[in-house]
């Protein structure tokens, strides 16, 4: 069994970087919009069923196709924040609530319908044999989603923390008020945020896409893991989101050690736990 | 690619509205009810079900129908829901006065129909439904004309053994079948002197199933015995691959299925399906109704299609036996039924469940589904 335990830690680290590139989108709209996106995993489904139409159906490259997926689910996400959730912002989080469950069965049928129910795979240049690197065993788009998540996850931060725009960001979050009276355009800034969040959700679901398939129901479970793992990492943190990811990914890995069957529930364990002790999440809001 | 195949289900849907149109009209016509899942989850491969059925009814009328009159299958759809099953079920036999009922796909919802079936005394036969319970019930209206998850294990166990393998480990989706999977190939294997060294039970929605295949790959076994949907099979089979396990992998469910195989690509190489019906069956019969298939929907039949095929056929021979369309003596030609079908001869035991036929062990080799062994369920 020790033998065999990278494969576990190395099967931690993928899943949990997975759920930390979805959770990122949500640590936007949720920790930092505060509006609970239910409709997060949709976006994320939208995300690979554009990569699968425009590679398996346009003829376009994977690469180019991954980063036209992430513009046009982005482009959504600012229209949505025009047409709904720009009149929702000063509303009780309920109705955010209300407003993304319905949204979520809509795209939920429109993939339907569109698509229909068969499961679809995106054709991608990765070969599909297992790579092997000493006593781990992996696969190229594995590898290669794992290297884009992290880049990306470093880039967002960066933007946050050292750019001009996401100081405007930050102030904004932590006081519209003042942040609207030194000249910041808010609603701007609300848009945009939308639609990064839903573009992160988009890479998430075009990466995920390759490495698994696309099928209309598969942003359901992707919801439940992101909202996990924002309020385990801490409502708005992006480090809490990584961290958050990550040791949920790890400890349902090692969970299976001990039952596979018992795997979920391991992962819910911790979660509690930590949430005993620390009610605000592993980091606290930046 | 896909036009003609998203296509297909409303072409089909416009062929059974037809076909209830023209019910309507003839009242002399023999009329028998199908409760398929027509939307939902499963549509597709209900569709592919009523796909073969049609071609079933379409061959009886060019035969010159059943007692003389026009043959009539009245489809409604229970979309694999129990209760919208149950109002299907209802209105077909209340308002459309079907002589008999087939349906309803799945084994929850086929459960529910057949309580229906027996409070009216009106014949009902499954060809899908394989949970065992089923033919349990002591309910004398109801036949099954497919193989349960238990007696397919018998038709197979000596099979697999012979194929050199003692260790055998389980991935199978969490549900009453793929459990039954687990518990009905283990006690098999294990009587015939096997042993069970994994058992990994994943979650119809997981779709990262390194850590459970991790689980198997760290018990060694010689053979993994699956029973998975296709998408839970097209993921599993690329995931043991990528982990570096490289022993056969053998499967109840969609392991045979062109979804499948288009999902799965060369990753499939191998790979044994466990199942009551393939495309490439050696047989006259079904090399028409596999042309007649193609021809018509542009794509392989599935097992469903067969079955939609055979039970339509089974239920069409027992009217013709009993000489008329009273329920009753529909339910007794049916229990005396010797039909020689796409897979073999099929008679029913006492408690319905039908016996004799032939069900397959499928191997994939350049991408598509090879009989490589059969077995046959035996008299109960």
């Amino acid at each position: 069994m020790i033998e065999i335990l990278p494969q576990y830690l190395f099967n931690g680290v993928l899943v949990g970087a997975n759920y930390a590139l979805i959770a990122l989108g949500l640590t936007v709209i949720f920790g930092l919009m505060n509006i609970a996106n239910f409709a997060h995993g949709q976006f994320y489904m939208m995300g690979g069923f554009m990569a699968y139409v425009l590679t398996a159906s346009l003829g376009i490259g994977y690469f180019p196709a991954i980063v036209i997926a992430v513009l046009v689910v982005a482009a959504a996400g600012v229209v949505l924040d025009r047409l709904i959730f720009f009149r929702l912002r000063a509303k009780p989080l309920i109705s955010s609530v209300l407003v993304t469950i319905g949204l979520s069965i809509l795209l939920e049928n429109l993939a339907l319908l569109l698509w229909g129910p068969k499961p679809e795979a995106i054709p991608s240049p990765f070969s599909k044999m297992p790579v092997v690197l000493g006593p781990i065993f992996a696969s190229e788009a594995r590898l290669f989603a794992l290297g884009v998540t992290f880049a990306t996850i470093a880039a967002v931060h960066v933007a946050l923390r050292y750019t001009r725009w996401g100081k405007a960001v930050r102030a904004t979050f932590q006081q519209p008020e003042a942040a609207a009276l030194s000249g910041i355009d808010v609603d701007r800034l609300y848009a945009a945020c939308f639609g990064i969040g839903a573009g992160l959700a988009a890479l998430g679901g075009a990466l995920l896409g390759s490495i698994f398939f696309v099928h209309p129901t598969m942003g359901g479970i992707a919801t439940l893991k992101a909202f996990i793992v924002v309020i385990l990492g801490g409502m708005g943190s992006f480090p809490g989101a990584i961290a958050g990811g990550l040791l949920l990914g790890i400890s349902e890995s090692l969970g299976t050690l001990v039952s596979s069957a018992y795997k979920d529930a391991i992962g819910f364990i911790l979660v509690i736990l930590i949430l005993l002790y620390r009610p605000d999440g592993l980091f606290r809001r930046a | 690619m896909g036009s003609t195949k998203k296509m297909a289900p409303l072409a089909g849907m416009a062929a059974a509205a037809m076909v209830g149109a023209w019910a309507a009209e003839a009242s002399a016509d023999v009329v028998v009810g199908a409760v398929y899942p027509l939307s939902g989850g499963v549509a597709y491969d209900g569709q592919t079900k009523l796909n073969g059925a049609q071609i079933a009814v379409d061959e009886i009328n060019a035969a010159g129908g059943v007692l003389g009159e026009p043959f009539v299958l009245e489809v409604e759809d229970g979309a694999c829901n129990p209760a919208q099953s149950v109002s299907a079920a209802e209105k077909l036999i209340t308002e459309t006065n079907v002589v008999s009922i087939l349906g309803a796909f799945c084994s929850s919802s086929s459960g529910a129909v057949m309580e229906v079936a027996e409070k009216y005394g009106i014949p009902h036969m499954t060809g899908v439904s394989t949970a065992v319970t089923l033919t349990e019930r002591g309910n004398p209206w109801f036949f099954r004309a497919t193989a349960t998850t238990s007696l397919l294990a018998g038709a197979f166990g000596e099979a697999i053994m012979d194929a050199g393998v003692s260790d055998v480990a389980f991935l199978v989706v969490n549900d009453d079948w793929g459990r039954a999977v687990a518990e009905s190939y283990g006690s098999v294997i294990e009587e015939l002197g096997g042993s069970v060294v994994a058992t990994e039970i994943f979650g119809r929605d997981e779709t990262d199933l390194f850590p459970y295949v991790t689980n198997i790959k760290a018990a060694s076994p010689d053979a993994v015995i699956t029973a998975a949907n296709t998408q839970n099979a097209a993921n599993l089979t690329t995931q043991l691959r990528q982990l570096g396990v490289t022993v056969p992998i053998m499967g109840e469910g969609s392991f045979s299925s062109q979804a499948y195989l288009d999902l799965v690509g060369e990753m499939g190489e191998d790979v044994v399906g466990l199942v009551e019906y393939v495309p490439s069956i050696d047989s006259p019969e079904n090399a028409a109704f596999v042309e007649e298939y193609v021809s018509r929907y542009d794509e392989e039949p599935t097992k469903f299609s067969a079955a939609g095929y055979w039970t339509v056929n089974i239920m069409a021979d027992a009217i013709e036996r009993a000489g008329s369309t009273e329920p009753e003596a529909i339910r007794e030609a049916l229990a005396a039924t010797n039909y020689d079908g796409l897979t073999g001869n099929f008679q029913f035991a006492e408690n319905g469940q039908a016996y004799n036929f032939t069900v397959y062990m499928a191997r994939i080799s350049d991408g598509e589904p090879e009989v490589i062994g059969s077995g046959q369920i035996p008299q109960p």
